[in-house]
């Protein structure tokens, strides 16, 4: 990762002053908000095809089982390097990314032997895979750092102290050694402690140790005092290159797939018959969720990851019926899930109205002592506004939302009792009975209908010159003969 | 009763008895001291394994597997609710979860009902969605220079050996409940889990009985939460039912056996972490119901895969041997 993220830096300066990107690059605000955009990019492409193809908690039991793969590479990295291996090495990201994988395949395995539906296989499949990780975490590393709690849920908000130093000029590193002068040396006895000695005993050993004896980095050189010069440090979040990566490697995956993907998503079958191995594309589209889901986690937590993936499609799905614009569509709203995620996170909800504003007025009933900040977990937010945004796109949705439905029933509704009256004139003039069956007045009454609703409809009716009254009877006219006919038609009805 | 039925039933019999041979065993072998602790949580684990079971056998058959899984995570905003409310009272903490679960699956269900969107996803809108309303609660929580709340996230995230028998009693009488509703509605859950349309067509009140059974569901993972934790918890719902499926096509030898699973999976899996500080109890309770399914899936009678490899030898050397088909030369068996 170090030279891809040097390369970048380089071509960067050439546009902008150091001080400008570590302005950004130290921000918290911009690194959140740039972090959980691309993991909304990278968890909205897979995440499309995966809801469209039925799998959409796949993600959820991938992203749990991921913390297998993170323990097991964890201890395995441990045991061959003897220390403690970083969290966000490609190597223990490949681990767990492998994990994601089993979890898929194990599951698979169990809904062919045809014994097991789908949902009761994953069902069966992550919860094993999560219990033993716990086991192994209790049993193996519970002396390391790796919290179960923080593998949960994760912050993005501290993504940008988590960095790689990159030093551009003047880059001296200082190496002390115990004859320098700069070296605190101190004398002190090295067998006293295992030989239960005393320091006047004449068998005592006296060395020289020294306390600052090691090589600096140039940043901690210049902290220290060591070197003459400034450094030129550009400190780059590690969290950003994971997911610069992973988002690349999304985006170039979908691209250069964008038909395959296509065909096996809506006709396995096809896809299969035409030789473009859907197997193949189906677990490449896994690793690559496996992928995102571990390379998120450190960030967002890997329950809050599958939102990424889920959400975003399915208000996606929401808005419109073409792949590639739900491919566009998708990305956006995960995005502007992240951007605004962070404004909520910080008790601004879309910029409408303040948090704390709701807190003072909840103070009373919750006992909330009088504590009104609303600063929390900026990964939650994001995910939260994800939420919120969903629920915007099912209202609102022009042709699937809420309101779209409720117009489109009422219009049935409407033209469904424009159609009886009319069928219900049509069958009875000219009988003995029409006088009794057509009266204005009464008609409500044969249709078991309350008065209100019927002059509703014969306002209507007349309004539009389909019926007309004569003598306090219900008449056609020419046009609601010709409409009822045209229905009849529509219908096949002769 | 058909001999097959008691055929089954007898199975059922002798593997209960089987299992409860594992403890005086457990004693003689591994040296085990049943003291009070391991005893209430050994006893936990089992009535907890017993009531997860006999709910997760409705959740499997019905296709909602899944449904506990988002519930269990739904629940968390709710906890953090009923905590800013009334402090730390269990009681009012379980009511709060309970209340979000259920929220969550008439949200689920609102999606799946007006969209096009499938159960699947809805529910993952819901799993996510909620738990990070709980977690942006939580952390609101956590801000406040406050001590009361150190602990909460345990509350979803489980913790089994901590189990003392208030608990226990707590879980007994849940599952008295869960029983006697499903006892007192059971035919009427039968048809709904089997054949929901001619159920509706019958005047069965088939959304009554969907609620009652999601309320159940809710029932059974808030009272298990604290215990299992969240992901644990839809293991001990799925497991046994999916390893007592195997074993029958009868749905009250089905809830009977996944009762006997249950409690052998969460009464042996307490046992076991009792021998070694380090093993975490809930863990281990998905381990050994995950083996039963494996075992079951395997060797069960009739379905398992073992069983069917040996039908097929069975039916080939038949075919081989037998005259008829052997005669003619066209078919190479």
């Amino acid at each position: 990762m170090y030279p891809l993220e040097h390369i970048i830096l380089q071509f960067l300066q050439v546009f902008f002053s150091q001080d400008a990107i570590n302005g950004v690059l130290g921000h918290p605000q911009t690194v959140a908000i740039m972090v959980g955009g691309l993991i909304a990019l990278a968890g909205a492409l897979p995440g499309t095809f995966l809801l469209l193809r039925g799998m959409s908690l796949t993600t959820d039991a991938i992203s749990h089982t991921v913390l297998l793969g993170i323990v097991v590479a964890f201890i395995v990295l441990a045991a061959l390097s003897g220390t403690t291996p970083d969290l966000s090495s490609p190597l223990l990201i490949m681990g767990a990314a492998g994990a994601g994988v089993v979890t898929v395949i194990l599951t698979e395995m169990l809904y062919r032997s045809g014994l097991v539906r789908q949902d009761a296989a994953l069902g069966l499949a992550f919860p094993l895979l999560f219990a033993i990780s716990i086991i192994l975490v209790s049993r193996y590393i519970s002396n390391v750092h790796l919290d179960i709690d923080s593998v949960m849920i994760g912050e993005i908000g501290v993504a940008w102290t988590d960095t790689t130093s990159h030093c551009f000029a003047h880059c001296e590193s200082v190496t002390i050694t115990s004859d320098d002068a700069r070296a605190v040396v101190k004398r002190e006895c090295s067998n006293c402690v295992s030989e239960n000695l005393y320091p006047r005993d004449a068998r005592a050993v006296f060395e020289n140790l020294c306390d600052n004896c090691r090589t600096y980095t140039p940043g901690e050189a210049w902290s220290r005092g060591y070197s003459t010069q400034k450094p030129e440090l550009i400190f780059f979040p590690k969290s950003l290159t994971i997911m610069g990566v992973l988002t690349l490697v999304t985006v170039l995956f979908v691209t250069i797939f964008y038909k395959e993907l296509k065909l096996a998503t809506f006709d396995n079958g096809l896809a299969a018959s035409l030789g473009l191995r859907p197997g193949a594309l189906h677990y490449a589209l896994m690793t690559l969720v496996s992928l995102v889901a571990v390379g998120a986690f450190n960030a967002v937590g890997s329950i809050l990851v599958v939102a990424f993936f889920i959400i975003p499609a399915a208000a996606a799905y929401l808005l419109t019926d073409r792949l590639s614009r739900m491919l566009m569509i998708a990305p956006v709203i995960g995005i502007l899930g992240a951007i605004t995620g962070y404004d909520l996170s910080r008790g601004s909800v879309l910029g409408l109205f303040q948090m704390s504003d709701i807190l003072k007025q909840l103070d009373g009933p919750l006992h909330l002592k009088g504590y009104t900040t609303w600063n929390v977990s900026i990964s939650a937010s994001m995910v939260i506004m994800l939420l919120i945004l969903f629920i915007i796109a099912w209202v609102l949705s022009p042709r699937y939302g809420l309101i779209a439905l409720a117009v489109r029933r009422w219009q049935q509704s409407r033209q469904f009792a424009d159609i009886l009256i009319l069928g219900h004139i049509s069958h009875h003039e000219g009988t003995p009975e029409a006088p009794e069956e057509l009266n204005a007045a009464t008609l409500y009454e044969h249709f078991h209908w309350s008065k209100r609703a019927m002059q509703w409809s014969l306002a209507r009716l007349r309004a539009l010159r389909l019926v007309q009254i004569e003598q306090e009877q219900v008449v056609l006219t020419e046009r609601g003969r010709e409409h009822l006919m045209n229905f009849r038609q529509e219908m096949g009805v002769r | 009763m058909t001999s097959a039925d008691r055929r089954t039933w007898l199975i059922i019999l002798g593997l209960a008895i089987a299992l409860l041979l594992c403890i005086p065993l457990s004693q003689i072998i591994f040296h085990i001291n049943y003291n009070h602790t391991l005893t209430v949580v050994a006893l936990g684990g089992a009535a907890l394994g017993i009531l997860a079971s006999v709910i997760g056998c409705f959740a499997v058959l019905r296709h909602e597997s899944l449904l506990g899984d988002a519930l269990s995570h739904a629940a968390l905003p709710g906890v953090a609710i009923a905590f800013l409310i009334a402090g730390r009272q269990i009681v009012a903490l379980l009511i709060g979860a309970a209340i979000a679960s259920w929220l969550g699956t008439q949200f689920a269900l609102a999606i799946t009902r007006t969209t096009r969107i499938k159960q699947d996803t809805a529910l993952g809108i819901v799993l996510t969605g909620w738990f990070a309303m709980g977690l942006a609660l939580l952390s609101y929580i956590q801000s406040r220079a406050d001590a009361s709340q150190a602990g909460l996230d345990k509350f979803i995230f489980g913790q089994a050996a901590a189990m003392v028998q208030s608990d226990v009693e707590v879980i007994a009488i849940a599952a008295l409940i869960a029983f006697v509703l499903l006892a007192l509605f059971w035919k009427e859950l039968k048809l709904i889990t089997f054949d929901r349309e001619f159920a509706q067509a019958n005047g069965v009140r088939v959304r009554a009985l969907d609620l009652l059974l999601s309320t159940l569901l809710v029932l059974t993972i808030v009272v298990g939460l604290q215990l299992a934790g969240v992901i644990l918890m839809v293991g001990l719902l799925i497991a046994p039912a999916v390893a007592a499926r195997q074993w029958t096509h009868q749905l009250g030898q089905m809830v009977v056996l996944a009762a006997v699973f249950g409690a052998f999976a969460g009464g042996s899996g307490a046992i076991i972490s009792g021998l070694d500080v380090a093993l975490p109890t809930g863990p281990l309770m998905i381990v050994m119901a995950s083996m039963i399914v494996f075992f079951s899936l395997a060797f069960a009678p009739g379905r398992g895969l073992v069983w069917q490899k040996w039908q097929q030898w069975r039916t080939r050397l038949s075919l081989t041997q037998g005259q008829p088909i052997a005669a003619q030369p066209q078919s190479e068996m």
